[in-house]
């Protein structure tokens, strides 16, 4: 430092000897906040990771991350309800992204171009494990457990694996050359695939113990729920579940021209659906709860999607109704009896079905379908504690026994959905891995979600969600009925649709915080940080005005007071 | 917590942007004008010779015997700016010397102390790009009103009271007067738009003659609002039309940035304290008082044609969008 006559000149650049960090009281930080997609999704995905890889190019680098939870995104790509768009923050700005479409475009892509999975795991075990059921739930955790190293046999009853994907998942909402291909590349990591193996028929889980080291089951649920009317059971009665795989296997129903489907699930759509595919000149659908267009708390279980194409499909809905009455001649139906029904809150939180006298409508058809739900088959699980309405696991799919973990429908706490159940093999998966080699189980936490409040909107431009096209009713109903029903997007519209993603909760590396530093205390570095954000704080200089906070548009920074 | 695996000296080295001010300055947390001048160097590049008026910025910037300034800089008087400037452009030019001279001075250094050396400098055609960095008073001495404190603002010599509310004034049309001189651009920004001050002064860097800009930089102490908020404050004062962001070329109006979503004068006014006296009670002359900024911002938005009409894609609105990986700036 040379010495300078006062006032006279100074040295360039000299003024960083001053550290202005010694002003701060309050102290700027990246915190990753989990993205509502990724709290809300069933499977454990975090969209938001992958749609940042695809929206700056890295499609097969988006699919593998993807595919590192999810081993089936062309399947729930297209059959999940999508919870992630229901939460994704960008609906309380414009329109949701369409996450599950971009999803289904990776699905395509990787079938298309034969992406191989990601190695997830250098390391081999020598433990063997089980796998009782070849549906998303176990084929999720078989693919989990042999990444992680292990030998895994999965055992089915059915000659396929896919479990209801394969036989009760309408082709028109799922084509069975996308599931195929799917679990065909899971069963190509060299898994054992034992077809018409059935617990209890060919083998006890007592039997499996000693070879293998650990059992997922994941058998869903076998045994239709009991319907009846006022102890009345319809002659000849089929179930909903059954004819719907029976449509799915022969392409044909035998079926009179009326029916009424009852339920509000999933499966009673769909049936709906398939009868009027099946020729039903009319196909009514009665249920309690209420229609997804209503305020009311109570709604029906279906996605709203298939909902809507069911009622364009003209599936006529009767939401809110209950069945006083089965009209007989003899022991042939002609008709039920319905009332308006109404779930009511009552003060101390229980609510209660209410049916109103005097509301009584008669309905004329010429055969009743329930599709109710199913139950637990309890045979071949004596040593386990359970009851049909479902098994109880912990959230990591630990059963009452050591060595057993369950997942799928089967489950007490399972959603009936796909997504949760290739979750449920997922966290088993991790649970079994962590068991078998004595280590602590992670703790089940979730970052806390960032709300919309905490982004900075107005650096984002208002766009609308893209939208495909479906088929028209025509096509779906009269000329192929396994036709896909909606199409998917195309290269240009994922790119673009990925681009909507407002990055919740995590760095995008838009140089917003960079720029507008007064004392230039944020530095660039994509190559040095290892908290996945471009950007350092120099806390010599950070005099803490907060700017940068303020600023960034993800809500990746916040500010902390300085000890 | 970040980590980084290199020292972050070397990592400041290797930043990709070239900037002519470094940190260790003096300015208050989150200054509008450590901003906008930082900013300035980056389009400037290090080629240039600053003369800088007396003020915040020549203060927070050369605390002696230390310099934040990385290129050759100049105090000089409040008064003589454009003087000092001239002679440097006239030594180089003598010398065969071809660096920009930029003169910077606070909005009390231009549009009143200053003023007749600005015009002369001007007038005599050198090339020389001058910023006005605009905080709307005189902030270095405490808050005193100048020339361009806008009407009704609170200042230490514009207090409010039973006589006035706030500045009696208007703020004055400096752009118009420059204009008026028929210099080759002319030219306002705002420190919310920071790839549009750097593509003005870059534009300016290559014409061969007399540029002006002036940059509205709030300033948190004089203002009253905190650090944290200068960015969402100046865009208000844009998006409100209290401040037009407009381009001219030989006096006449060449562009502007309009306003996508116009917002209402109070969403700016009360987010600071200088105009709190025009929101404690609603009585008839706080109504006047707030109709009236409004009618200005009306009028700007009508004699420059602010309203946007959704053709031009940098607009307020536009202008500020991110993308992902800092594909967006100038």
């Amino acid at each position: 430092m040379p010495i300078l006559t006062r006032g006279a000149f100074a040295q360039a650049d000299t003024a960083k000897m001053y550290k202005t960090g010694s002003w701060r009281i309050q102290k700027p930080y990246h915190q990753h906040f989990s993205a509502p997609c990724h709290n809300a999704c069933l499977a454990g995905e975090d969209a938001q990771a992958w749609l940042a890889y695809f929206s700056e190019g890295h499609i097969q680098k988006a699919w593998e991350t993807l595919v590192s939870v999810n081993p089936l995104p062309g399947v729930s790509g297209r059959v999940c309800h999508h919870p992630c768009e229901t939460a994704c923050n960008r609906g309380q700005y414009d329109e949701a992204l369409a996450i599950h479409h971009i999803e289904r475009y990776l699905g395509e892509q990787a079938i298309q171009h034969g992406w191989n999975y990601p190695l997830l795991s250098q390391t081999r075990h020598v433990e063997k494990i089980a796998i009782i059921g070849a549906g998303p739930a176990g084929l999720s955790a078989a693919y989990h457990l042999k990444q992680r190293g292990y030998k895994v046999d999965i055992f089915d009853n059915l000659p396929v694996a896919g479990g209801l994907l394969q036989i009760a998942l309408p082709p028109y909402r799922l084509p069975r050359n996308a599931l195929q291909a799917e679990i065909e590349r899971i069963l190509a990591l060299g898994i054992d695939f034992q077809a018409q193996k059935q617990l209890g028929r060919d083998f006890s889980l007592e039997e499996l113990h000693p070879q293998y080291a650990a059992i997922f089951l994941a058998i869903g649920r076998q045994n239709s729920r009991e319907w009846q009317v006022d102890g009345v059971i319809p002659h000849h009665l089929q179930n909903g579940l059954d004819m719907l795989k029976e449509w799915i296997a022969l392409g044909k129903l035998d079926i009179p021209d009326r029916l009424a489907v009852i339920g509000g699930g999933n499966t009673a759509i769909d049936l709906a659906r398939i009868l009027r595919r099946a020729g039903a000149k009319e196909v009514h659908l009665i249920t309690h709860q209420a229609h997804p267009d209503s305020s009311e708390n109570d709604m029906m279980n279906a996605i709203p999607r298939e909902i809507i194409q069911a009622e364009e499909e003209g599936v006529q809905l009767h939401t809110q109704r209950g069945i006083q009455r089965l009209l007989l001649r003899g022991e042939q139906v002609i008709g039920v009896e319905m009332t308006r029904m109404q779930t009511m809150q009552h003060a101390d939180g229980r609510s209660e079905r209410v049916s109103f006298r005097g509301t009584e409508t008669v309905l004329h058809v010429d055969q009743v379908v329930p599709a109710i739900g199913q139950q637990l088959d309890l045979k071949a699980l004596e040593h386990l504690s359970t009851t049909v309405e479902g098994m109880p696991v912990t959230v990591h799919g630990q059963t009452d026994q050591p060595h057993i973990f369950a997942g799928g429908d089967m489950c007490l706490r399972s959603s009936g959905t796909v997504s949760g159940a290739i979750g449920d093999g997922y966290r088993a998966a991790i649970a079994i891995h962590h068991t078998l080699q004595n280590t602590p189980l992670p703790h089940p936490t979730q970052t806390t979600t960032i709300t919309v409040e905490q982004l900075n909107l107005h650096y984002y431009e208002s766009s609308p969600r893209l939208h495909t096209a479906t088929l028209t009713v025509e096509e779906r109903c009269k000329n192929d009925a396994s036709a896909e029903v909606e199409t998917g997007f195309n290269d240009e519209q994922a790119k673009k649709e990925a681009t909507r993603c407002l990055s919740c909760g995590n760095c995008m590396a838009c140089d917003n915080c960079w720029t507008f530093c007064p004392d230039s205390a944020i530095l660039k570095t994509q190559e040095n940080a290892s908290n996945s954000s471009h950007y350092v704080f120099d806390y010599d200089y950070c005099k803490g005005c907060g700017l940068c906070k303020t600023e960034c548009p993800c809500g990746f920074i916040i500010m902390q007071d300085e000890a | 917590m970040t980590e980084v695996s290199i020292p972050i000296e070397q990592l400041r080295q290797q930043q990709p942007r070239y900037q002519g001010i470094s940190p260790g300055h003096r300015a208050c947390l989150g200054c509008g004008q450590a901003l906008a001048a930082r900013l300035v160097t980056e389009a400037s590049g290090p080629d240039i010779m600053i003369a800088n008026a007396t003020g915040c910025l020549e203060i927070f910037t050369t605390p002696w015997p230390e310099s934040a300034w990385k290129v050759p800089w100049m105090h000089s008087l409040f008064e003589n700016t454009g003087a000092i400037a001239s002679g440097i452009e006239a030594a180089l030019k003598a010398q065969g010397k071809s660096s920009k001279v930029i003169a910077m001075g606070g909005d009390g250094g231009t549009f009143d102390i200053g003023f007749q050396a600005l015009s002369g400098m001007l007038e005599r055609d050198h090339n020389i790009l001058y910023i006005c960095y605009d905080n709307e008073a005189y902030m270095n001495t405490g808050v005193q009103r100048s020339g361009s404190t806008p009407h009704a603002a609170m200042t230490n010599t514009s207090p409010p009271g039973k006589a006035r509310m706030g500045k009696r004034h208007l703020k004055k049309d400096i752009i118009s007067i420059i204009a008026s001189h028929h210099i080759p651009y002319a030219a306002t920004a705002s420190v919310a738009y920071p790839s549009d001050i750097r593509k003005k002064v870059r534009r300016a860097m290559h014409i061969e003659g007399p540029t002006f800009l002036q940059i509205h930089a709030p300033c948190p102490l004089g203002w009253g609002h905190d650090g944290s908020q200068s960015i969402a404050i100046a865009r208000l004062a844009v998006e409100t039309g209290l401040f037009p962001v407009i381009e001219l070329e030989r006096g006449a109006l060449a562009n502007v940035m309009p306003i996508r979503n116009i917002q209402p004068v109070t969403a700016y006014l009360k987010a600071q304290q200088r105009f709190r006296h025009l929101f404690k009670k609603a009585d008839q002359r706080v109504k006047e008082e707030l109709a009236h900024l409004q009618a200005l911002a009306d009028h700007n938005i009508e004699v420059y044609g602010l309203q946007s009409d959704h053709t031009d894609k940098l607009d307020t609105r536009g202008a500020a969008l991110v993308h992902r990986r800092g594909k967006h700036w100038a």
